[in-house]
């Protein structure tokens, strides 16, 4: 996937990339400050807001099946199992009853299986929209601080699931996170935003380390990424 | 013994039986069109953007302040032998009763599905492509999620529909077993002295209010409830 030319005016924000490659099968990290415009990028990869000038070229992927989790995950009104197979639902896919059960328990959802979804705890619910996120197995999913409410047991199965999922199919994915050991141990690259512009890209190592760039370089120091250098 | 026999009485009473008969007539009929056409403008107007949309609004909600009598004395202009509309022999009709109804309750619906599509369709439009969803498929999602409100909405206008009295009076004529209401018998019976009968349709109605609010309140209680477990 490529960006080129890409501007979005939203309010007094802008969002200016001139050019993003995003390399097929990679995992990709976008790190930045708050308000920085990785989300507001993250939203125009997926369709969901619309770029005022500039193209995204998918590069023979469908938008169909590009995906986000959001940090703030809409729950449709409904129980826990009818949210986890509405991607299912709307592609006439019938669910496999078992595998469900059998994802829903390694999970830790099953008990609640027919709660209503929004009475689970926001970590809760995290969980259970990156499961619905993945059930439809997506060719390029985009993470949204998803990671972040995750106890540390429900991190490492789900840093396990992305692992799973690399081995087998090789996907594209955007982790959007604020921890820097989340990026650390998934990602292959990263792309720093500040400002609404794209500053850095590269070989997390590289941005890590060796980086000239004074804004990167504080980012850096600040989220304690010397633990890399340390290694 | 004797109350309940006089209650019996007057409610086995044609003329009243008959009011009855035609509010919910009239009432039924009246919400399930404003109920289409309210959804639908509620949601276009979300969801479209188009020149005057905000005065097609501002228009919107100055019609939920309308006097009804105001709309009755319209309808009944255009229902008129000589009006626009008055080769179609309307006028004293339930469904002439109708067609006022409906221009008074479909702004109500209309502006209560506009607010709520405005604070929750985005984010369901969002999750919906973020699911691959078509458009129609997000059409339907998108009422899906509102139904709660919509139901509210409809309850609301059905309330609206049954107590009204200005223009169900002049576009209908509260004639007896044909276009009286339990509004407008009230008024008639009052008019004429007969309290007894009159005060038994309050109730009635009292009734109809009381349960049309129940259930509004245990739609959006049932909400609240789920959103705070």
């Amino acid at each position: 996937m490529r960006i080129i030319n890409l501007k979005k005016q939203l309010g007094r924000f802008s969002i200016d990339i001139p050019y993003l490659a995003l390399a097929k099968g990679c995992i990709h990290g976008f790190i930045g400050e708050n308000g920085s415009g990785k989300t507001t990028t993250a939203k125009l990869i997926a369709n969901i807001l619309q770029p005022d000038e500039g193209q995204i070229l998918y590069d023979g992927l469908e938008p169909r099946s590009i995906t986000m989790s959001s940090q703030k995950p809409y729950m449709l009104h409904t129980s826990v199992y009818e949210n986890l197979i509405y991607p299912l639902k709307i592609r006439n896919i019938k669910p496999d009853e078992k595998a469900i059960d059998a994802m829903l328990q390694k999970y830790d959802l099953y008990e609640k299986k027919k709660q209503y979804a929004r009475s689970l705890s926001s970590g809760e619910q995290q969980k259970l929209s990156l499961l619905r996120t993945l059930i439809f197995q997506p060719e390029f999913v985009i993470v949204d601080e998803t990671l972040s409410n995750l106890s540390a047991e429900s991190l490492e199965l789900f840093e396990n699931l992305i692992w799973e999922i690399q081995k087998k199919r090789c996907i594209t994915w955007v982790l959007i996170s604020h921890q820097p050991h989340i990026i650390n141990e998934l990602c292959d690259t990263v792309h720093f935003f500040s400002n609404g512009r794209l500053i850095e890209s590269g070989r997390k190592e590289q941005v890590f380390l060796h980086s000239q760039n004074p804004i990167v370089k504080t980012y850096v120091q600040r989220q304690a990424f010397g633990l890399l250098k340390e290694g | 013994m004797d109350i309940i026999n006089e209650a019996m009485r007057i409610f086995t009473d044609a003329g009243i039986g008959d009011a009855v008969r035609v509010t919910l007539a009239m009432a039924l009929a009246s919400v399930t069109i404003s109920a289409f056409l309210g959804i639908a403008l509620g949601i276009l107007l979300e969801q479209c953007h188009f020149p005057g949309k905000r005065i097609l609004i501002r228009i919107n909600h100055t019609l939920l302040g309308i006097p009804p009598v105001v709309v009755g004395l319209l309808v009944y202009l255009l229902l008129m032998r000589n009006g626009p509309l008055g080769a179609f022999a309307l006028l004293f009709t339930i469904k002439g009763m109708v067609l006022a109804q409906i221009i008074i309750i479909t702004p109500i619906i209309t502006s209560m599905v506009y607010s709520y599509a405005f604070t929750t369709a985005p984010a369901v439009r969002a999750f919906a492509v973020t699911m691959g969803a078509s458009k129609w498929q997000t059409q339907i999602l998108t009422i899906k999620e509102m139904k709660y409100e919509i139901y509210f909405a409809i309850v609301t206008g059905f309330g609206r529909a049954i107590s009204e009295v200005g223009s169900v009076m002049l576009v209908g004529g509260n004639i007896e077993g044909r276009t009286r209401t339990m509004t407008t018998a009230i008024s008639m019976l009052k008019s004429q002295g007969i309290y007894t009968e009159g005060v038994t349709l309050g109730v009635l109605l009292l009734v109809f209010a009381f349960i049309l609010q129940w259930a509004a309140e245990s739609f959006q209680k049932r909400e609240l409830e789920n959103e705070n477990y």
